[in-house]
């Protein structure tokens, strides 16, 4: 039997020994955006799994999320994609049943279940109807602890996940634009290998090495498990244990990415689909990591900077000028610094004219910060917008996950509010300094038709240029 | 930042979940809704729900692409955009600026049948926010180089989404040739020449035509009170002045009398293969037959067809069933990511045997079971959030004309037999009601030297 404890008290997790509720409010106070976490309990199994139970009773659903601690960042370099396919041949075929009946059992009762690769977990989020949780608890532990990893399931896993990459490239650019931008950002660091692989790199994977990665990956003090939603604590908490109480530990510790340092001057990364109507492009340095003290800042001045509809990069590139749906800007938080990245899109006639102002805004932010009046409303906007984020039992199963994997207490959400209220002007001015970028720092990725533009884009920065149809997301 | 998003007739409206268990759904709360009909027909529909403290409001119209005709076709979904871009009291830009700046934020989207703004905010900014939404209801302004600016925005929004998406691209061509009559043949988005020629009259015309309080039900949805709400209606609302009905859209489509084909070449490596049959309208029960059908035959990993053409055969990448769910009858939908190199016929032929398959024997009692479950589920997932219950009652108040059918549709979904489903198969998925498209990778001349293949310039990017 494991340590049981409470969210607030690590201390008290180690000694207790009784399981208490984490004194917190699920209701609304006053002022906006002031939501708490409703009442959870957290426990250590003696494997060193971690467990956070949530009862909240107002739908007869009930949500689990399981964190792995390790993801992609496992992948040797040349295999990368080794955790995603592992992620998806554990759903073909665990315990007693085969891929297809692994598939009935979920869905059968209206279930879902997913398992999917990150950079730094695996993750499975489950959504089930409340009177099958036992089920949900049965197939979430055979998925993870049981899976058959059958070489000819793992054959057909791999060939689809190269084939849906096509698919993909066939697809609107804006959802494979990151992937190059990380991996041209990235270069040779960790988190610029495709969490997904490339269709190079799968060609190369064997089912030996998902095996490999089970074996000192999915161990049980790499989990971290949510369950939010109607049903018994006691209950639950029991099976929990019987479900994930032997998985042994992990010999080693789980793979870190070091700290990469923002790139200094610009280059250009060329990706030619030939006939496309538009240029998709995507500007990055290194920003900002999950847990960085400016968190709260920077995500004020990205709201003002390119966060909400009338975002600086928004108000230039889409409501004044009418050159794109959208433009804005992210940050990618990981355990260390991830992207920081500026993505648009344009007609191709007007790639450089787009590309001109998106730097010339990230000039003007540099130069001339924001107004009162501006900071004040990103404040209420941020206030405003949080509480539908821990809505519903998956988003609040997530959120718990994500605070333990990344070492954060309740406080990153029971604060928030007074984090937001706490950015006053010298607080956005310095940070804006130190996490956005300067315009003559930037790693560059244009996705489109390279004949068309080939000729002007040189003036951003050395050119590197590949076809969207080679088989990797970075030029050799 | 997606505002003005579209929904193509069809393929983004999932078949939509509904309840199957034989009593009302009993929803905590549900018996506190209040819906009232100010005097000038516009409907106010409130849901009171505290779990936090914010709002969704959802503004749905009667209108969209299929009020449209060639020459102004995707001017609905324009039109949407221009309602975020001044008043005669606010100038461009102010109602996302007062918005945001007030902890809100907002969306819309246009269908074939519906055009719908949907505003989330504290629930403390809830007076700012009817005022906001009141003031665009009845003193919209067009200003010229806005105008002129938001057609680049939306001819940017078609690039992506049709231009430069193989499967975009298809399914707007299935689409426009399934119908030869009715105006759902119309894009939402619009084609290339009508988006460089909306006028301001154009607009003009539309928002008198359409934009009326009785053409259009609001739904409050949250952290608020139906009295309060209805006080601010009272302030903000009722001076709007009703308006004529707009003309109906009497059109119907003919009877298919073979099946339709037609191709694509593009710049591909993977095929798509997508089938569009002539199905029924969104309140007759043939649509929740249908439902069952499309959930049977291609819902999820445990699907027949995907059981058969990705897991045994390898014939698809990904595929997938759609239901089109309006106020007339529109299509149900099925399609292929077939695998580079792979070929096509060989995926339409494992569709068409399953298809047959199920036309012969009809659902296995646990393929029944499967889906009324899958419906249960979705039906509560859809429930979980304020945002989700407005799009519930407003899906159910203005395609079925009464919100509370969507705690009653539980009765309608335990009724539907194997027969039912069997017939559906046999009758509604015929090769003489269909119209099939088919995506191919065009010939590359390899002999020309790199970077001189430019390729042909994708439809209407100029």
């Amino acid at each position: 039997m494991s340590a049981l404890g409470r969210w607030r008290s690590r201390a008290a997790a180690l000694l207790g020994g009784a399981l208490l509720a984490a004194a917190a409010a699920s209701a609304a106070t006053g002022s906006p955006g002031a939501v708490r976490l409703p009442d959870f309990e957290r426990m250590t199994l003696g494997n060193g799994a971690e467990l956070v139970l949530m009862p909240k009773r107002d739908t007869p659903l009930v949500a689990m999320h399981v964190v792995v601690r390790g993801g992609s960042l496992a992948d040797a370099s040349g295999r990368e994609g080794t955790a995603a396919l592992l992620a998806e041949l554990m759903q073909k075929g665990a315990g007693a049943r085969d891929g297809a009946q692994f598939a009935e059992a979920i869905e059968s009762v209206g279930g879902e279940l997913a398992i999917a690769a990150g950079a730094e977990s695996l993750s499975l989020g489950a959504s089930f109807l409340a009177r099958d949780l036992g089920l949900m608890i049965e197939l979430a532990s055979d998925a993870l602890l049981r899976p058959r990893l059958t070489a000819a399931e793992f054959d057909k896993v791999r060939e689809r996940a190269i084939q849906s990459i096509a698919a993909a490239k066939d697809a609107d650019p804006r959802a494979l634009v990151g992937e190059y931008g990380d991996a041209w950002l990235f270069r040779g660091h960790p988190y610029g290998r495709p969490v997904g692989g490339s269709e190079e790199s799968l060609a190369t994977v064997t089912l030996d090495d998902l095996k490999r990665h089970y074996e000192a990956q999915v161990r049980g003090d790499r989990l971290i498990i949510a369950v939010v939603g109607d049903f018994d604590v006691a209950d639950v908490r029991r099976r929990l244990e019987a479900a994930f109480g032997s998985l042994s530990r992990a010999t080693d510790k789980a793979p870190v990415a070091t700290r990469l340092p923002t790139v200094e001057g610009r280059r250009v990364l060329l990706v030619d689909k030939p006939g496309a109507a538009q240029t998709y492009f995507w500007l990055g340095n290194v920003g900002a990591s999950r847990t960085d003290p400016e968190r709260t800042a920077q995500a004020v001045v990205n709201t003002v900077f390119g966060g909400r509809f009338t975002s600086m990069l928004n108000t230039e590139l889409r409501i004044k000028s009418g050159l794109t749906y959208g433009a804005r800007s992210n940050f990618d938080r990981l355990a260390e610094p991830g992207a920081f990245s500026i993505t648009s899109f344009t007609a191709t006639e007007s790639t450089v004219q787009a590309l001109d102002l998106a730097l010339a805004t990230l000039d003007r932010l540099h130069a001339e910060g924001m107004d009162t009046a501006t900071l004040e409303s990103a404040r209420t906007y941020l206030l405003g917008q949080f509480p539908p984020t821990i809505e519903t039992n998956g988003a609040l199963a997530g959120r718990l996950t994500d605070l333990l994997l990344y070492g954060l207490g309740p406080d990153d959400v029971n604060e928030f509010a007074a984090r937001v209220t706490a950015v006053d002007a010298a607080a956005s001015k310095r940070t804006i300094g130190e996490a956005f970028p300067q315009s003559r720092n930037l790693a560059i990725v244009l996705v489109g038709d390279a004949a068309r533009i080939r000729d002007q884009v040189g003036k951003y920065g050395p050119v590197t240029e590949m076809k969207i149809t080679d088989p990797r997301f970075a030029p050799r | 930042m997606n505002k003005a998003c579209i929904v193509a007739a069809g393929l983004l409206l999932a078949v939509s979940a509904g309840p199957a268990v034989s009593a009302p759904a009993a929803v905590a709360g549900a018996d506190r809704i209040v819906s009232r009909t100010l005097p000038n027909g516009l409907e106010v529909i409130v849901w009171p729900d505290h779990d936090i403290p914010n709002v969704a409001m959802y503004t749905w119209y009667r209108v969209g692409s299929r009020n449209e005709r060639p020459g102004i076709t995707g001017i609905s979904h324009y039109f949407e955009h221009m309602m975020f871009n001044g008043t005669k009291n606010r100038p461009p830009g102010d109602f996302d600026r007062v918005m945001e700046a007030n902890g809100g934020r907002n969306n819309a989207y246009t269908s074939s049948d519906v055009t719908v703004y949907q505003n989330w905010f504290p629930a403390s900014a809830t007076g700012l926010i009817f005022d906001l939404e009141s003031d665009r209801m009845r003193y919209l302004d067009f200003d010229p180089k806005v105008v002129e600016s938001e057609r680049g925005v939306v001819y940017s929004e078609r690039r992506s989404a049709i231009d430069d998406d193989n499967f975009g691209t298809l399914v707007e061509q299935v689409q426009a040739t399934a119908f030869v009559a009715h105006p759902y043949q119309i894009p939402v988005i619009g084609w290339p020449s009508d988006i460089e020629g909306w006028k301001v009259e154009d607009l003009q015309a539309f928002y008198r035509q359409y934009y009326a309080p009785n053409n259009a039900v609001m739904f409050v949805v949250g952290a608020v009170e139906p009295e309060e709400v209805f006080a601010f209606a009272e302030r903000y609302l009722v001076p709007l002045e009703a308006q004529p009905a707009p003309p109906p859209v009497t059109t119907r489509e003919p009877p298919q009398l073979g099946e339709r084909r037609l191709s694509i070449r593009r710049e591909a490596q993977t095929p798509i293969v997508a089938m569009a049959w002539h199905s029924a309208a969104a309140p007759d029960r043939q649509t929740r037959v249908m439902e069952v059908l499309l959930s049977i035959l291609g819902s999820g990993d445990s699907s027949r067809l995907h059981q058969r053409l990705v897991e045994q055969e390898q014939a698809a990448v990904q595929l997938g069933t759609s239901l089109d769910q309006g106020f007339d009858p529109g299509l149900a939908w099925v399609y292929a990511i077939v695998p580079p190199g792979g070929d096509p016929a060989k995926t339409e032929r494992l569709i068409d045997e399953e298809i047959a398959r199920l036309a012969k024997d009809g659902p296995t009692p646990a393929e029944l079971a499967k889906a009324r479950n899958q419906a249960l589920a979705g039906f509560w997932r859809g429930l979980e959030t304020i945002s989700g219950k407005a799009q519930a009652l407003g899906t159910y108040q203005v395609f079925h004309g009464d919100y509370r059918k969507l705690f009653d549709a539980p009765a309608v979904y335990e009724g539907i037999t194997a027969e039912d489903v069997r017939q559906a198969a046999a009758t509604v998925l015929r090769a003489d009601n269909r119209t099939v498209g088919v995506l191919t990778p065009k010939l590359v001349d390899t002999t020309a030297p790199a970077g001189t293949t430019a390729g042909a310039t994708a439809g209407g990017a100029r």
